[in-house]
């Protein structure tokens, strides 16, 4: 494993999101423009201070859409770098901000990402992949091979999965940027219609459009750019790994259910924080189970123990590990560009105590773990 | 008529004439003993390039599996189909269609054998594959 040197403490100064769902009048820019000029002002800073800037997105709407994005706020000649990680493009934007403001090479960042994901189960590979013939490229056919799995080991039931959906709409019922608002009951989740078995539709996060921005800066900066210290949230660690050997090879990313440990290990590392530290959580539930592998792989419960967590209302709003506070992917849904900060952006929201109704009770150190196609993951943890 | 080809030549190596029998195929690491299902250049858990073929063979177990009711675009199987996460003796996993079995007596554990079977091309949304069947690893309960 690298050992990771940050030099100067990082803190995050303006968050911006622009509201997820469809979006049939307006294109990925004009999403992501939103999220971005919200960001700015958030952060009191103006385009023209930002020196670096770093879009995560993974569907293919034209080249340098990062540049085309951002040359409608002023043509400033600033490096602009455009970033695919799959679902963690998004976070992996956010870590390249950190990491180039930390080592010294720029006081502050813009990290943004916007997606309009198409409708219809998500595939990875190409139309002419192997995949295609075999049938085994399904992402909530891959969650469901893991529920089957952990299931099995664990004796967790299936009305277990289904209060993570029940808990994400329920949040999200708070959230006024969620894709899915309404709530519903434990039998509303089992009944509805069957996608991968154990996983129905409502155990899965809907493909969705949205946009999510932070603006980053040096602490020992913030006083030259006129920014308010006192909203700040600091940045203890910035994790991004990809797949490690797990012992049995892979011919598909389903494979690694307990992936983000390696990540969340060096990211407690790198913070001096371990487990116990943490307030409140948003880890990458793409379908419920990933909520459950997620919060295990961060040793929040021991393995195997996250479902009784989550029967027993441990990981609710009022419980003591609140998990995916805004509605999580789940109800949120999933623009893979976006998801990533759209944590990074509940994260500051709760750590400045201005998540409104959805507040935590105690919220100083919070976890944003998001996952992605090539056992991508990312693992944040911010301080306020 | 003529067979069609395997799905992907360096995973599955076609060994009668009819195209019905087959074993799965992959590398060996010469340094650290691990197996690497398909195509590989350096061994995935040491990174060692001493790597020599290795027959995978033909049998498995199931370690875990699905029943797809909504397919990914373009499936050219039947709705529903069962896919199977299924671990070699010599330690890779393998995905793939399970066969001939009733959903009821699907069960994480049960021994498995490699069935072969001509799939029409999947109806790409994009680019595309040329149109032609290939012969597809899939898993049927052993002795089916
Ligand atoms: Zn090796």
């Amino acid at each position: 494993m690298a050992r990771l040197r940050p030099g100067r403490e990082v803190v995050v100064v303006g968050v911006g999101l622009h509201p997820f769902g469809r979006f049939p009048g307006k294109d990925l820019s004009e999403l992501a423009l939103e999220a971005v000029v919200e960001s700015l002002k958030d952060a009191g800073v103006r385009w023209r201070d930002i020196p670096i800037a770093y879009f995560g997105h993974v569907y293919y709407q034209g080249m340098s859409l990062g540049e085309t994005t951002l040359s409608k706020l002023g043509l400033t000649g600033v490096p602009i770098v455009n970033v695919e990680n799959a679902c963690s493009s998004g976070s992996t934007a956010f870590w390249q901000a950190y990491w180039g403001i930390t080592t010294g090479m720029y006081d502050m960042a813009l990290a943004f990402g916007a997606e309009k994901v198409p409708r219809g189960p998500v595939t990875v590979t190409p139309d002419d992949a192997p995949e295609r013939y075999i049938g085994g490229d399904h992402m909530m056919a891959g969650y469901a091979l893991r529920a089957r799995r952990y299931m099995e080991e664990t004796g967790a039931p299936v009305t277990a999965l289904a209060q993570i959906s029940v808990k994400a709409r329920q949040n999200a019922a708070l959230n006024p940027y969620a894709h899915r608002k309404d709530t519903y009951s434990l039998e509303e989740v089992l009944q509805s219609r069957l996608v991968a078995d154990p996983l129905t539709l409502y155990q899965c996060c809907p493909t969705s459009e949205g946009a999510a921005a932070a603006v980053l800066c040096a602490r020992d900066a913030l006083r030259g750019y006129g920014i308010d210290a006192s909203r700040a949230v600091s940045v203890a660690a910035a994790v991004l790994t990809s797949g490690e050997y797990n012992g049995r090879g892979a011919d598909h990313s389903a494979f690694s259910p307990y992936r983000t440990e390696p990540a969340a290990l060096q990211a407690y590392e790198m913070s001096g924080l371990g487990p116990e530290d943490v307030d409140l959580c948003q880890v990458h539930d793409a379908a419920t189970i990933g909520e459950l592998q997620q919060i295990e792989s961060l040793h929040l419960t021991p393995f195997g123990e996250a479902w009784q967590a989550t029967v027993e209302g441990r990981t609710a709003l009022t419980g003591d590990i609140p998990v995916n506070t805004d509605g999580g992917l789940l109800a949120m849904g999933h623009p893979f560009g976006a998801s990533g900060i759209r944590m990074i952006h509940e994260t500051v929201t709760q750590l400045r105590q201005e998540a409104g109704p959805r507040q935590v009770a105690r919220a100083r150190v919070g976890v944003a773990q998001c996952s992605g196609a090539g056992d991508v993951t990312t693992v944040h943890i911010l301080k306020k | 008529m003529s067979v069609p080809e395997s799905v992907d030549p360096r995973r599955l190596r076609i060994t009668n004439e009819a195209g019905t029998e087959g074993t799965l195929i992959g590398f060996r690491c010469r340094e650290c003993g691990v197996s690497v299902f398909g195509p590989a250049t350096f061994c995935q858990a040491c990174t060692s390039f001493e790597l020599e073929a290795a027959d995978l063979g033909r049998v498995g177990t199931l370690f875990s599996y699905t029943i797809v009711r909504i397919p990914p675009a373009g499936w050219p199987g039947a709705v529903p189909y069962v896919l199977g996460q299924v671990e070699l003796p010599d330690g890779p996993q393998v995905l793939a269609e399970v066969i001939d079995c009733e959903h009821s007596a699907l069960a994480i554990g049960m021994p498995v054998e490699l069935a072969i079977e001509a799939v029409g091309a999947p109806a790409a949304s994009g680019g595309g594959s040329g149109g032609a069947d290939k012969l597809v690893y899939k898993w049927r309960p052993a002795g089916a």
